[in-house]
């Protein structure tokens, strides 16, 4: 899979839908519900069962980042499947605000 | 029909909630709001623990964030580098209204004051909320409706029965919401001014200025009738008119009675609460009367309010003349018919599931809004940087640089 900046990917096996914002090095496979997604235009894969080991859910507008392979994806839509890039989940890239309270 | 603001769009480099609030009110009425954050630490108000609670995992929507953000777009840019400065610029080029909770020496170090977005947009609207104002010895001190809307603007004293050590203290946002929503309030009528005559404003709101707007009856009376406190609302010997006040019912819950003109009330109210031998009661017979019987007459009123639970009166009082409420509390809100059939509570989903927000005070013609969720941090990134015409390479080039998210 080419994992090009700005390119769309869905989840074989949820609804979870991710757009790149930054590719990676090398040629790792990204995967969702530890499957490995699919291009956004093209058709789920038949059978592709979610992977509870991969199911901690991905939540929409969230970004997720691997400072290994430099990649960076936003979810544009939610599932329950969680990502992982060539089986290693990926990292939630989160604001980082001190902690505050009234 | 498109909403009211529909076309307008609103930059805002703002924290918290005041400033922000404003953003959502215009969000709500159709504006398109850009939420500009700081790449790596966002929005502080993303990290607040608010009274001891706090959401944004674990299925808990994060309440604070989605009231004051809901329905805008979030950009992440580091203003303060060379490059985040000309991308902030571009959006300004492309906005109607800029808006900050920036303190005067902030937004010159950034080159975000008047003058620089000016020279960009000349008729942009350049809006400031402040805690104490944009002039005096205070202007470049930071605010936050605890100490400045609560403690400073008088409300804490006016509102703390005498006999507590310390004073009360404000529930979350008390002053930072009626704030926001002054703040849209000045925008619209800026936007009216910019289309009518061709002037574009500056717009000055502060924490202070709102407090006083709040709490301006005692702000006069206490200086016209020289009394650094007044009497503290809700005591119930002090009241001459026994019709306003709050009465305890079987169960320990209160109702508050809110019936000014007495005399037009008063044989309706003895009707209802099923004691009409009070109302030819000699002691009663008029607004003076029940005034010099006043211990006596709220004694004749707790007994009978006494008589009945809370619910049996909402039931009983339902078609009184005059005005009356329940006290409830803000969960009771959420099943109040007032509240359903007006439309005042709207569900977005947010990423913790569905999140219920208060809409904005304004409803226009008739219909309640539609909203969407608070964006996540930087969200809308690279989806706005698309829309103003940068590409792919120069997305990834301006990440490389550190000035966008």
């Amino acid at each position: 899979m080419e994992l090009k900046a700005g390119s769309r990917w869905r989840s074989a096996v949820c609804d979870t839908e991710v757009v790149v914002v930054r590719a990676p090095s090398g040629s790792p496979s990204l995967e969702c519900g530890g499957a490995e997604m699919v291009p956004h235009d093209a058709e789920k894969p038949a059978g592709a069962q979610l992977d509870p080991a991969h199911s901690d859910g991905t939540q929409m507008g969230k970004r997720f980042a691997d400072p290994d392979s430099g990649i960076e994806v936003l979810a544009t839509k939610g599932g329950a499947g969680s990502l992982s890039l060539d089986g290693k989940a990926l990292p939630l890239k989160d604001a980082k605000p001190l902690p505050s309270s009234d | 029909m498109d909403q009211v603001l529909a076309g307008v769009r609103v930059v805002e480099v703002a924290t918290w909630t005041f400033v922000p609030a404003a953003g959502a009110v215009l969000a709500d009425w159709g504006a398109e709001v850009i939420k500009v954050e700081h790449p790596v630490t966002g929005d502080p108000q993303r990290g607040l623990m608010t009274s001891g609670l706090m959401g944004g995992g674990g299925g808990i929507p994060n309440f604070m964030m989605e009231q004051p953000n809901r329905g805008k777009r979030s950009i992440g840019i580091d203003i303060r580098s060379e490059e985040g400065l000309k991308l902030l610029y571009k959006l300004v080029e492309s906005a109607d209204v800029f808006l900050t909770s920036f303190l005067p020496a902030a937004r010159a170090s950034m080159k975000i004051d008047v003058d620089d977005l000016r020279k960009v947009n000349p008729n942009i609207i350049y809006v400031r909320g402040s805690g104490n104002g944009q002039r005096g010895p205070e202007s470049e001190r930071g605010g936050y409706d605890g100490a400045t809307y609560f403690a400073r603007g008088g409300h804490a004293l006016a509102l703390t029965p005498g006999e507590l050590e310390y004073p009360i203290g404000p529930r979350a946002a008390y002053g930072d919401l009626p704030g926001g929503m002054t703040i849209a309030g000045g925008i619209a009528a800026a936007l009216f001014r910019r289309e009518r005559h061709g002037v574009a404003s500056v717009v000055d709101i502060s924490l202070l200025s709102c407090a006083m707007w709040t709490l301006s009856p005692d702000v006069m009376a206490s200086k016209i009738f020289d009394l650094p406190k007044l009497p503290t609302g809700g005591n119930r010997e002090m009241n001459p008119n026994p019709l306003v006040g709050s009465y305890k019912t079987k169960d320990g819950r209160f109702l508050m009675l809110c019936m000014l003109e007495s005399d037009r009330f008063w044989p309706d109210l003895c009707r209802q609460i099923g004691h009409p031998e009070l109302i030819d009661d000699p002691r009663f017979k008029d607004h003076a009367s029940r005034g010099e019987n006043k211990t006596d007459c709220i004694r004749a009123l707790d007994a009978a309010f006494a008589e009945r639970t809370f619910d049996e009166w909402k039931e009983e009082l339902a078609d009184a003349e005059g005005v009356w409420s329940p006290y409830q509390l803000p969960i009771e809100l959420h099943q109040d018919p007032q509240v359903l059939a007006n439309g005042y509570l709207r569900e977005v989903e947010s990423d913790q599931g569905p999140c219920t927000v208060v809409a904005n005070p304004v409803q226009f013609d008739e219909t309640p809004p539609d909203l969407e969720r608070a964006p996540q941090h930087g969200e809308h990134t690279e989806t706005l940087l698309l829309e103003l015409g940068y590409d792919w390479d120069d997305i990834i080039r301006l990440k490389d640089a550190g000035a966008i998210l």
